[in-house]
């Protein structure tokens, strides 16, 4: 199952940034910042799928209908991007699924 | 026998036996014990953040793989990126689970068998509580993919049918699993809007 409404809100594009950039200082330069990282949530044998539906609903705020579609892609596909954002927002994700029982990474969007 | 949860308002009601009641409650406090953290509190929540900032918490994995995988590598190909995220997270995942598994407890304990009637946070820590248990279990159990669970309530039947001999130590472990999935499946779904 390949569905592109399953991608969470996207950021806006931000400015090219980068350690290339010509003329930049490097001290300053964060070009991690406006680089999307994501949040991934992953298929086990144990986590009911009612479940996985109620936590993306309680955690993220989703709609059921966009709950069941990420749990479904997660079970079919083995793995879904729950969320996307800052590096720091995808670590406090990836920690509160891991509280609720669910084995989330996170990493740079690719 | 128990019955299933059921919404009414904002309360989350259901009957069971005092013997499944207890054994609820025994495998929710063995689940605590097992990922309670390792270090002791202070009990003042200042000096145990500022304990818990110190840099002092194992960035090893556990190694026993039920512990693993209550407090998963947050990283699947950057062991790096995994072993900070634990240094900097572990310790207070392990709190904030013990503190959910306590509420769990506390609920059960203090209901009136047959009767459970639970709030919803009482319920939610049940529901989430029960994950940890099961997560545990399913560990011991050996499940690996979607198709040991289906397999694993079939071998149950079976036995039960007696058309299967099962040893009577697993035979326990699979029993537990299947009533406690019937029962987190049962409360999420009467927390499900």
């Amino acid at each position: 199952m390949e569905d592109v409404s399953t991608s969470p809100t996207e950021p806006p594009v931000g400015p090219p940034t980068g350690p290339s950039e010509a003329g930049q200082v490097a001290v300053l330069d964060r070009p991690e910042v406006d680089t999307p990282w994501v949040t991934l949530v992953w298929n086990d044998p144990v986590n009911l799928m009612s479940y996985v539906t109620w936590v993306f609903q309680t955690h993220f705020g989703y709609s059921r209908a966009k709950a069941e579609e990420l749990m479904l892609k997660v079970h079919h596909e083995g793995r879904a991007v729950v969320s996307t954002g800052t590096r720091e927002k995808m670590e406090a994700d990836t920690e509160a699924m891991h509280a609720y029982g669910l084995w989330a990474t996170f990493q740079k969007d690719e | 026998m128990a019955t299933e949860f059921r919404r009414k308002g904002q309360r989350v009601v259901a009957t069971m036996e005092p013997e499944e009641l207890e054994v609820v409650v025994q495998l929710l406090t063995l689940t605590r014990d097992f990922v309670a953290p390792e270090r002791d509190e202070s009990g003042d929540p200042f000096l145990d953040l500022v304990a818990g900032m110190g840099g002092s918490a194992d960035p090893s994995e556990p190694e026993d793989p039920a512990l693993r995988r209550l407090l998963p590598p947050a990283s699947r190909t950057d062991p790096e990126q995994a072993a900070e995220f634990r240094r900097l997270t572990e310790h207070t995942l392990r709190q904030r689970k013990a503190a959910t598994l306590s509420t769990a407890i506390e609920a059960l304990t203090a209901a009136d068998p047959p009767k459970v009637d639970l709030d919803l946070d009482q319920a939610r820590a049940l529901s989430v509580g029960l994950t940890d248990v099961r997560l545990v279990l399913g560990e011991r159990l050996g499940l690996r993919t979607d198709e040991d669970s289906d397999r694993l309530h079939e071998r149950l039947e079976r036995a039960l049918a007696g058309e299967e001999e099962v040893d009577p130590g697993l035979f326990q472990q699979m029993a537990y699993y299947d009533f406690l999935t019937w029962l987190q499946e049962s409360v999420t779904l009467a927390l499900l809007r």
